[in-house]
């Protein structure tokens, strides 16, 4: 028996919404981290603003949860997946410009507590979200 | 006599088209490419337009032509108290509405005509629509129209045409929206666009003004008929679409689209109107008989996080305890009311003997609304 037997194992999943939209997964927490994908940032260009859930609302996969107005257009974000908006990250606004510069990481948008974690596997992985770039 | 025809052609295509309304609304497929509107009602045709957006099949254009009774319509993610002179829209007499694309304030009326061009994305160009709406003022007779290196359609250096918004799917579909000024009342536009408030920092998105003008001073004759039978057969031309005008208006043609009403009705709402307002601060200095008083509010999605006051200046320093005491209490009392909406509920019952706590109360009545 070694001194790993213990630990927890943790699992994170990357899945992609057909508009768009990432969720990271982590199945220890159950929480979803929500954000644009890099290919979205750089189709809608220098983002201006970001509208941002409120705390506590339960979304359904597929409801509007926010949206993103850059220099060219205004476009909707929709909940990738079901659950309660946990945390919104306060930084964008103030710093729209994060989700350009780094779109999945610090310009991450929300933070879901996952009701169904099922719903992950409707959704595409990274190799059938770049076929559907290409598309 | 252009226009008598016009009507003469309407009624007869209204006619023939009744029975077939805008869509099979069990399958909600938007079957037609160039629609009309015969309403001026800018609740309808502004949810008309996100209706066509969200429902035409991705790869298909579409146009769409609409002017609308005098309304401000600001961006979606605009602070109304910023952009718009409310004292003056209620001395007019006009709502103002809040759109669902990106983008300034304009304003508008009769006298200017809109139109938006939905594309998918992919073959989605800024140049090619306004390209689009220039043919059509050219072959009105404008022969010196320009397209600007902004994608703005002008006649000499003043734009004719309001600056462009867009709405996107991204990857999908995006629609350009632009207004044309054919006899807008200017004046009224100028007077209502002006809010005078300088100290009011806002996030989101801020209008860009430009130096404007109208195609009737260019062409004294033109009218929205034209305007709308030109862009039309421009469009025709350039996505090589044999179809006609599909003509729609309220009720009979649009009652059955659950959608539409409902977008209807949530551009009235507080929530959409008021409560879509991003963050902003309003710092204010009054000065009354008693003495003289910085306000700093602050304020999100339409409510009041905190209103605090700095004692300037005092008239009769020895009350200045009494004075702290009163304004605590206010401060305490505004923090989560609805900013423009304070109803005398709010005001502390302790101050309602207070000749100068009302004077006070009445000044942020009045701010709040302008």
């Amino acid at each position: 028996m070694g001194p790993n037997m213990f630990a927890v194992r943790t699992l994170t999943t990357k899945k992609y919404t057909e508009d768009h939209e990432a969720v990271v997964f982590d199945d220890s927490t159950g929480i979803g981290v929500v954000s644009i994908t890099d290919y979205a940032q750089s189709s809608l260009g220098d983002v201006v603003f970001v509208e941002l859930p409120a705390l506590e609302t339960k979304v359904t996969k597929g409801d509007q949860i926010g949206a993103v107005e850059s220099v060219k257009a205004a476009s909707d974000i929709y909940a990738p997946i079901s659950g309660t908006i946990q945390e919104i990250n306060e930084n964008l606004n103030d710093q729209p410009g994060l989700l350009n510069k780094s779109p999945e990481d610090e310009g991450w948008l929300c933070k879901i507590k996952v009701s169904d974690p099922t719903e992950l596997d409707s959704l595409m992985d990274e190799a059938e979200y770049k076929a559907h770039c290409e598309s | 006599m252009i226009s008598s025809v016009f009507h003469r052609v309407t009624r007869t295509r209204l006619a023939l088209h009744y029975a077939h309304l805008l869509s099979t609304s069990a399958t909600q497929v938007v079957k037609h490419s160039i629609y009309v509107s015969k309403s001026t009602n800018p609740y309808f045709n502004l949810s008309l337009e996100d209706w066509l957006f969200k429902h035409k099949p991705h790869n298909d254009p579409l146009l769409l032509l609409y002017r609308d009774d005098p309304c401000v319509v600001i961006g979606r993610n605009q602070n109304p108290w910023k952009e718009v002179n409310m004292t003056e829209l209620r001395g007019v007499g006009i709502p103002f509405i809040r759109r669902r694309s990106g983008g300034g304030t304009v304003y508008h009326d009769l006298g200017n005509s809109n139109f938006s061009i939905h594309l998918p994305r992919s073959s989605f160009d800024r140049n090619d629509s306004a390209k689009v709406v220039l043919r059509a003022i050219q072959s009105l007779g404008l022969t010196d129209a320009n397209v600007n290196e902004r994608n703005d359609v002008c006649v000499g250096r003043f734009k004719i045409c309001f600056p462009h918004f867009e709405r996107m799917i991204v990857n999908k579909r995006a629609y350009h929206h632009g207004t044309m000024l054919i006899s807008s009342e200017l004046g009224t536009l100028g007077k209502l666009l002006n809010s005078n408030k300088d100290t009011m920092q806002t996030k989101g998105v801020a209008s860009v003004r430009s130096p404007v003008c109208n195609l009737r001073q260019h062409k004294p004759d033109i009218s929205h008929e034209d305007f709308v039978y030109a862009v039309v057969r421009e469009f025709q031309d350039h996505y090589n679409i044999r179809e006609t005008i599909k003509w729609v208006d309220e009720g009979s043609d649009c009652e059955g689209i659950e959608e539409i009403r409902k977008g209807m009705h949530e551009l009235t709402t507080w929530d959409w109107a008021f409560g879509q307002t991003p963050e902003f601060t309003y710092t204010l200095e009054h000065t009354f008989g008693w003495g003289t008083l910085k306000t700093n509010l602050h304020s999100k999605h339409g409510i009041i996080l905190s209103c605090t006051f700095d004692i300037v200046d005092l008239v009769d320093r020895g009350g200045i305890s009494e004075v702290r005491g009163h304004l605590d209490l206010l401060e305490r009392s505004l923090a989560g009311e609805k900013y423009g909406f304070l109803e005398d509920e709010a005001n502390p019952k302790e101050l309602t003997g207070s000749e100068s706590a009302r004077q006070l109360w009445d000044e942020l009545v009045k701010e709040m609304k302008s």
